[in-house]
């Protein structure tokens, strides 16, 4: 079986039109029968699969229902129609450092990030000086986030979330974090995890990135699949659409 | 059950966060309830103090009132808030999103609780000692973390979906503190307007906890009763339609 199988997927966003967020609109708009509830459909019908050790990408303008597709992929959002069958961990690198708060040291908000992920504190614990090494924010580790720069909380978030494997890594755009260096070395680790047989799913603006990590791609665009099959195929035709 | 540790990280986030930037830190917790008591007792004591029954004292009496008032006000509010404030998390990570409220109003018992040594000095400096049952008092807090953690989960939907229900609640509250005997005696009011504030289910608590620690105060079955069932009955209900609607309402975060 697949490690990701997703089968007819459709999501649908209920968006109450004229909304303006406070009771007293929605009720002047009610006595007034001026509310509508439009449906937007930021998915339409998407299927695929993903096995043990592969990694997808997920490529589209801005817009064609990526972040959607992913949020249905961490759980986050449960789909409208259709299946999403996820098996094992997983591990949702969304936005690097979801949940970091700038008053708490370097260590704490590694320690509630990967519990936030579901992993185990004392094992966390232990691997927290191995985490800030390999993001080389060692003589940070202490001091409050608010003390550190963009680059080093997301290098640090980074690792992190990459230091356990996982079944499932969702990755946004998260590759192109910090300098050359680092995004070599977080590209690496990728890799690394995909032959311990993590699936990836990639969401990505940066095709050389995507031409070099995924082994097949997905085009989504208005929130349907435009064309799927082998990475170079996909990012061939979408490059010279 | 498996959100255990997380749990006990989260409330001591929010236990050392709030006063992260302060010189006496925690020492807060201890210092807040003791000015807002003493700056009501300055104001109402030449009113109510002799009207109490059993010789109770005043000061204690208006203590229990404010740290059991505080905890129900300021927990309500954060628990029913920390869907939205960790928005942040739940639009990136799935974790269960109950988490959140419960953890606020767990580290709200925890300042409950600290709260408390305030209030025994209280009660010795007014010359009164504490009473044996004063254990108990932790059988309040329990069932109140309960009230407050039910109420959050059901309200912390409404407040993403209708910002300015923030405000109604607000004004709720205010109401509530009024009409629950925080800093009157109950016997200062006419027949009808007792017969009101013994519906309010916080009368009930604030009468068992006076009772716990207090020797001379008294509550009735019907008081302890009518605490643990409401308190049940909140947290019964609240998750149950925190379940029901949070896959309607994940999309609007």
């Amino acid at each position: 079986m697949a490690t990701i199988e997703i089968t007819n997927v459709s999501f649908t966003y209920r968006v109450l039109k004229n909304r303006s967020g406070s009771l007293k609109a929605l009720f002047k708009d009610f006595i007034n029968r001026k509310v509508h509830i439009e449906n937007y459909v930021a998915l339409k019908d998407v299927s695929f699969t993903v096995d043990s050790g592969e990694v997808i990408a997920i490529i589209g303008k801005n817009g064609a229902g990526k972040s959607t597709l992913l949020k249905i992929l961490a759980r986050i959002l449960p789909p409208t129609t259709g299946t999403a069958k996820l098996s094992g961990s997983i591990a949702p690198m969304i936005e690097l450092g979801a949940g970091f708060h700038p008053e708490m040291s370097g260590a704490e908000n590694v320690l509630l990030y990967s519990t936030l992920m579901g992993r185990d504190v004392s094992k966390t614990k232990s691997r927290i000086q191995a985490i800030g090494a390999w993001a080389d924010v060692s003589d940070h580790m202490d001091f409050p986030l608010r003390t550190f720069s963009s680059g080093m909380v997301a290098r640090l978030a980074f690792a992190a979330a990459a230091d356990e494997s996982s079944d499932v890594f969702l990755v946004d755009e998260v590759l192109s974090v910090g300098d050359a260096d680092f995004r070599a070395k977080s590209s690496a680790r990728i890799k690394e995890l995909t032959q311990q047989g993590s699936a990836v799913v990639l969401v990505s603006h940066d095709m050389s990135a995507v031409r070099k990590l995924a082994t097949k791609a997905i085009w989504l665009e208005k929130g349907a699949v435009k064309m799927s099959g082998t990475t170079d195929e996909v990012v061939t035709a979408y490059e010279n659409q | 059950m498996k959100y255990v540790p997380l749990i006990r990280l989260l409330v001591s986030r929010e236990l050392t966060l709030r006063y992260k930037r302060s010189v006496i830190g925690i020492g807060w917790t201890l210092l807040n309830p003791m000015l807002t008591s003493f700056v009501l007792w300055v104001v109402f004591s030449y009113v109510f103090a002799g009207r109490l029954p059993n010789g109770q004292q005043y000061a204690p009496y208006l203590m229990a009132g404010i740290v059991l008032n505080s905890f129900f006000n300021q927990g309500l509010m954060l628990s029913a808030n920390s869907i939205q404030s960790n928005s942040g998390v739940l639009t990136k990570i799935y974790v269960a999103p109950q988490v959140f409220p419960i953890s606020v109003a767990l580290a709200g018992l925890v300042n409950f609780f600290i709260g408390l040594i305030p209030l025994a000095a209280v009660v010795y400096i007014s010359g009164q000692s504490l009473s044996l049952t004063f254990p108990l008092v932790i059988i309040v807090g329990f069932f109140l973390a309960l009230l407050v953690a039910g109420i959050g989960l059901s309200l912390s939907l409404v407040f993403i979906r209708f910002d300015d229900t923030k405000n109604i609640v607000g004004i709720l509250l205010l109401i509530l503190t009024y009409v629950t005997p925080i800093f009157y005696p109950i016997s200062a009011l006419s027949q009808r307007m007792q017969k009101i504030i013994n519906l309010n289910p916080l009368t009930s608590y604030l009468d068992c906890f006076r009772w716990a620690f207090s020797n001379n105060a008294t509550a009735t079955i019907n008081d302890w009763l009518y605490m643990s069932s409401t308190g049940i009955f909140a947290i019964i209900v609240g998750t149950y339609i925190f379940k029901k609607y949070w896959p309607r309402t994940v999309a609007m975060l």
